[in-house]
């Protein structure tokens, strides 16, 4: 890893108020609990995907290193799979952590490693918002890789036939308490506005 | 037996077929399903979580807000949908101050909640209500000679700090379907591990690189089939599996069942209504297996 601790800290990135925001987070109570184990990092399926392992975003989150933890790829890696909680001797939501740190990223505009993740929170976001439930279709259109070709026509030819397998829910849900849904939308979102 | 039925946005799209197999599973089983009515978005483990906490954790309470009408446990076909909404009760359990935000938004939209709902998974129906000496009882052609691999994936078991009928290391309860319906279950090193989930949307490379892992270390084990409970493991396993031998140059051919099509199969059903044709790699190649042979037409 060409990470170490030791290099991280002397970029001088020190946020003092960071570990403070985190600990405000469900997640991020336990932050300080940290034995740094690396039962997390030893357990977690993506770790080859990761620029660091979850064990060094918490030393990092506690060290204060807010530009390094938000702008790594860690963050929008996790699949939530929960091997690493399950494990962890001191029951720190590791997932549920690397959530509030996407969410830190995305209110901080801090441009995200995977370009699409942050494309896709939204995406999915505004089509609940808009039926009250997932449209697959739609999130699939909305996040398809138009960037190269190949990409574009195996999705297509997937899409294809999981159509004639019936399996491509057209026409978007519908549901008759959209406007409880949608009041529901406004009145989270407005208390969000409010904290900032 | 009764529940409130919350089938997630999936069983109504792509795992069209996982809740098909299912009711005509409960018929024989007479489990009874009722539908919450005008149920929403579970909320989502991370994509609106990550977005706003506070709206994730109001939509699963909406959900229990419908539910808790209803005196009956929530019952969920989607490993996701389950955890999401297990994992908002027990914070809005936790802690009050959350409970109070999540109350006003609730309110807001002329709605109030307990929170004190039970959620479960289907398979736990299954293995602690129903029994698998009574989906025995029920099985008309029993799979001898199948031989299966259980993909539990991850969040069916995980963690068990939110609430688990099964164990998150060596999870066996859909191996006692298996053995239940007469075929074998495999024991493999992978059947816990992570396919990847939604990175398939955002990040497909290193999804296709977790899920090659899991169909290879099935197939190195001489399964016939991979069963799984969970629709997003399901579409990675199956929808995407062409995409990871293209990528990897590789002839992989694994036929990835629900595991309530499997337990259809076994109770003689019609394939047309456990959706045998729905699957995207085809199921074929197990059905001619099997002692008497299912020949599937083109709209099965």
């Amino acid at each position: 890893m060409e990470h170490t601790h030791a290099n991280v800290v002397k970029n001088q990135n020190v946020d003092s108020s960071f570990l403070e925001e985190v600990k405000k987070t469900v997640a991020g109570k336990k932050i300080l609990d940290c034995i740094q184990c690396g039962v997390c990092a030893g357990s977690c399926h993506a770790r080859f995907a990761m620029d660091y392992g979850p064990m060094q975003i918490i030393k990092m989150a506690q060290l204060g290193l807010k530009e390094d933890v938000l702008s790594s790829s860690t963050i929008w890696i996790c699949a939530s799979c929960y091997t690493c909680t399950s494990r962890c001797p001191r029951g720190i939501d590791i997932p549920l952590l690397m959530s509030s740190l996407k969410n830190m990223a995305i209110e901080n505009n801090v441009p995200a490693k995977i370009p699409a993740k942050p494309k896709f929170h939204k995406a999915f976001t505004e089509i609940v918002g808009k039926y009250g439930r997932m449209h697959e279709a739609q999130l699939q259109v909305r996040l398809m890789n138009k960037t190269s070709p190949k990409a574009l026509f195996d999705n297509a030819s997937l899409g294809l036939k999981m159509w004639r397998k019936g399996k491509v829910q057209m026409r978007p849900p519908r549901m008759r308490g959209k406007t409880e849904v949608k009041t529901i939308f406004r009145s989270a979102l407005r208390n969000e506005e409010k904290k900032k | 037996m009764k529940y409130a039925y919350f089938p997630g946005c999936s069983v109504e799209a792509s795992a069209h077929e996982y809740g098909m197999s299912c009711m005509a599973v409960n018929k024989v089983l007479g489990i009874e399903l009722i539908e919450i009515p005008d149920w929403n978005c579970c909320g989502s483990i991370d994509a609106v979580h990550a977005y706003n906490p506070e709206l994730s954790l109001s939509l699963s309470a909406r959900n229990f807000s419908l539910a808790e009408t209803m005196n009956m446990d929530i019952v969920t076909l989607c490993s996701a949908c389950f955890f999401t909404l297990s994992r908002a009760s027990k914070m809005l359990h936790e802690d009050p101050n959350l409970k109070g935000a999540v109350d006003k938004i609730i309110n807001a939209a002329g709605l109030k909640f307990t929170g004190d709902v039970k959620i479960r998974h289907y398979l736990d129906v299954l293995i602690n209500d129903v029994g698998p000496l009574k989906i025995a009882e029920k099985v008309k052609v029993p799979l001898k000679g199948l031989k299966v691999a259980p993909y539990y994936g991850c969040l069916l078991v995980r963690p068990p700090q939110v609430r688990s009928f099964d164990d998150p290391e060596h999870p066996k309860s859909m191996d006692r379907i298996i053995e239940a319906v007469g075929a074998q279950s495999l024991d493999y090193r992978d059947k816990t591990r992570c396919c990847g989930a939604s990175l398939v949307l955002t990040d497909e490379s290193v999804m296709l690189e977790m899920t090659k892992d899991l169909l290879l270390s099935a197939k190195a084990i001489g399964a016939d089939c991979i069963v799984t409970p969970c629709p997003m493991c399901h579409f990675n396993l199956d929808a995407k599996q062409k995409a990871v031998e293209n990528r990897f140059d590789l002839k992989i051919d694994m036929p990835i069942l629900y595991f309530t099509q499997l337990m259809g199969i076994a109770f003689g059903l019609n394939p047309k209504e456990l959706g045998l044709g729905r699957n995207v790699v085809s199921l074929e190649k197990i059905l001619h297996k099997l002692e008497t042979p299912i020949q599937l037409t083109a709209k099965a």
